[in-house]
């Protein structure tokens, strides 16, 4: 069965009315909200790759880059709304995963920049309602309104800058496109929480609650990479970028910088969800040098990276969630979650990107290029790797310095059978790479070409 | 150029406010002001589309003030924006319009086929809500800075070519979620200040 890409957005922006309806009314919201991702995901996973369709004169149409990742970002997010309805119920985020979905589908159907960017924009705001809680005892109004304030610079700069791109005649002089596309690349990064732009997603880090954080972390940042690299592809920006080596330096020392500094502050990193929020941070920036390559391998690599880091991502911060809670005051060790401490391991091994998971191809093909690029940019870049290790090893060694009597798995263990799941969905990337790579591959052929039209 | 001006007002009042509710009454007057600057290009639908959501946002912003005393003092910060917008509204209409080929008519009333006072008001609104965002303490002028800044955003994607009506829909959706999302925030530090 297909349906109409307009009609899913609009069931997908009802139903999420509907779960703010009854939202509290968890045994209703809670199932509500899984079937409606769930039944979403089953139609953008049937849905006609290619075939266009307009709503008031803007196409959309969902190419192979766009279903892949739909259909990963609604798994990330049936998996956060399982752990939220059986393990951890906060009846705000019902309505706020369901919004998300709708911007995700959206922005990755829409084929206008302006009208992709605004659908992004409205995804990264929804989830400012999730991030407060409790605020007489933590700082997460605070860390909402940071992030709040990012989003609204980010996105209307961003906004702005693509209208004035498409509305300025094209015989300016290349300084104001370049000027432009430098005011989208930091309007990016601002969203993207890269190093400099990070402070909001570090208070947002240790303020917030575990699936939240996956939100924002799991679904929203690589949606939001993604839409950079297909907003670069449909502005008709890209060319600008290569006549001047100015933006793409821009974009390699954005990457280095966010590559290097997300594995250092991983590496003095205490907390696990930190541990986990600078390693997608440390990820991104691998991302950003791979598109700044402006190569085929580069981009593919960087869009695997993405998309696996966010996975992993919300493997381990739910992982880290459940270990926090039922460890109390105490430092959260594997004796009082077994299963949660293992997912939090193994979503590390898809942080750095080890084989045979399917991170293992992305890291590869963006770290080859790098090398291929200038050796000094190969070698922070696998310095940068070796940091995440290190703070992946370290995270696991604090989880496992108790050892318990006798390994029983906990009561409840949803965390640990979602991370379970990813793991086992990454390990099958991993055994049948082409099927994950092509569409990917697809979309690195486009960008190529969109580089030099003529 | 007269609505020109009256954008130019509107923002400084709605700056300088101390109160939540005279904020937002400011915010309404820009927002109307920089619509109405596309003059006969902006067609009936998309001008009741946007001035919906104009009322909404400030209606928002508003109710979220729960009494008239409610705001935050600029002090020192509204010398500040002001400057900086104005000495960045120049800069950006000086690096970012090339207008040499351009028949350039500026007349105080009636239609600017150059789109001159538009960019104007975009690069002015823009620019203001930056520099009321940098410096605001907390969600009040957060939320002001944010609503300019789309405000301006706005105003620059209706020079753009494409679908105007669905970009205008999901722009109003857009300013309504901010204001929206601004107002949440503000109940919540409100919430905070009085315990």
């Amino acid at each position: 069965m297909t349906l109409p890409l307009p009609a899913l957005i609009a069931g997908l922006g009802l139903a999420s009315l509907v779960a703010f309806a009854v939202r509290k009314r968890l045994e209703l919201a809670g199932p509500f909200t899984l079937a409606a991702l769930l039944v979403a995901l089953a139609l953008a996973l049937a849905a006609p790759v290619g075939e266009p369709s307009e709503l008031l004169q803007l196409e959309l149409r969902l190419d192979p880059l766009g279903q892949l990742t739909a259909v990963v970002l609604l798994g990330v997010l049936a998996a956060l709304v399982a752990v939220v309805w059986l393990d951890e119920p906060a009846y705000n985020f019902f309505p706020t995963a369901l919004a998300t979905a709708t911007a995700v589908v959206a922005t990755l159907a829409l084929s206008s920049p302006i009208a992709m960017y605004a659908a992004l924009f409205l995804g990264l705001l929804v989830p400012v309602g999730s991030f407060t809680f409790q605020i007489h005892r933590n700082r997460s109004a605070e860390a909402a309104y940071r992030h709040y304030a990012f989003v609204a610079l980010g996105g209307s700069l961003g906004i702005a800058a693509l209208a004035l791109a498409g509305s300025l005649p094209r015989d300016q002089p290349p300084v104001t496109f370049v000027l432009l596309v430098v005011v989208i690349v930091i309007a990016f990064a601002l969203k993207l929480a890269a190093i400099p732009f990070h402070t909001h997603a570090a208070l947002l880090a240790s303020e917030v609650r575990a699936p939240a954080l996956g939100l924002y972390f799991g679904v929203l940042v690589p949606l939001t990479f993604i839409a950079f690299a297909r907003i670069l592809t449909l502005s008709g920006l890209l060319p600008a970028i290569v006549q001047i080596a100015k933006v793409q330096d821009l974009l390699l020392a954005l990457g280095v910088t966010s590559a290097l500094g997300g594995a250092f502050l991983a590496t003095g990193s205490t907390e696990l969800r930190r541990v986990a929020a600078y390693s997608v941070i440390a990820n991104i920036g691998q991302a950003l040098v791979g598109i700044a390559t402006l190569s085929g391998p580069g981009i593919v690599g960087a869009i695997a990276i993405v998309l696996v880091s966010g996975a992993g991502a919300t493997q381990q911060l739910l992982a880290a969630g459940a270990l926090e809670r039922r460890s109390g005051t105490d430092r959260p060790n594997a004796a009082t979650a077994p299963l949660a401490a293992l997912a939090f391991v193994a979503g590390g091994f898809a942080m750095i990107g080890a084989p045979p998971l399917v991170s293992f191809p992305g890291r590869f093909f963006v770290e080859m290029i790098a090398f291929s690029y200038s050796g000094a940019l190969g070698t922070a870049l696998v310095v940068a790797t070796l940091g995440v290790l290190v703070a992946q090893l370290r995270a696991a060694i604090a989880i496992f310095r108790v050892a318990p009597d006798h390994w029983r798995v906990e009561r409840r263990p949803v965390a640990g059978i979602a991370g379970a799941l990813v793991f086992l969905g990454l390990l099958v990337g991993g055994l049948q790479p082409q099927r994950f790579l092509a569409p990917i591959a697809a979309f690195a052929d486009t960008f190529i070409r969109a580089l030099r039209p003529f | 150029m007269l609505l020109l001006g009256l954008v130019a007002t509107a923002t400084l009042a709605a700056n300088g406010a101390r109160r939540l509710r005279f904020m937002a009454v400011a915010f309404l007057g820009v927002s109307l002001a920089a619509h109405l600057i596309a003059g006969p290009a902006t067609s009936l639908a998309q001008l009741s589309v946007n001035a919906t959501a104009a009322l909404t946002s400030a209606a928002v912003l508003f109710v979220a003030a729960r009494d008239g005393r409610y705001g935050e003092d600029p002090g020192w910060r509204l010398w500040l924006s002001t400057v900086v917008a104005a000495a960045s509204t120049a800069t950006a209409f000086a690096f970012l319009r090339t207008v040499a080929t351009a028949d350039v008519q500026i007349v105080l009333l009636g239609e600017d086929p150059s789109g001159i006072t538009q960019e104007v008001a975009a690069f002015w609104l823009l620019s203001s809500g930056i520099a009321i965002l940098l410096t605001a303490r907390g969600a009040v002028r957060g939320s002001l800075g944010a609503l300019l800044m789309l405000s301006g955003a706005q105003l620059f994607v209706g020079l753009a070519p494409g679908p105007q009506l669905a970009f205008t829909l999901l722009l109003s959706w857009l300013e309504v979620v901010v204001a929206l999302a601004g107002a949440f925030l503000i109940v919540n530090e409100r919430a905070l200040r009085e315990t």
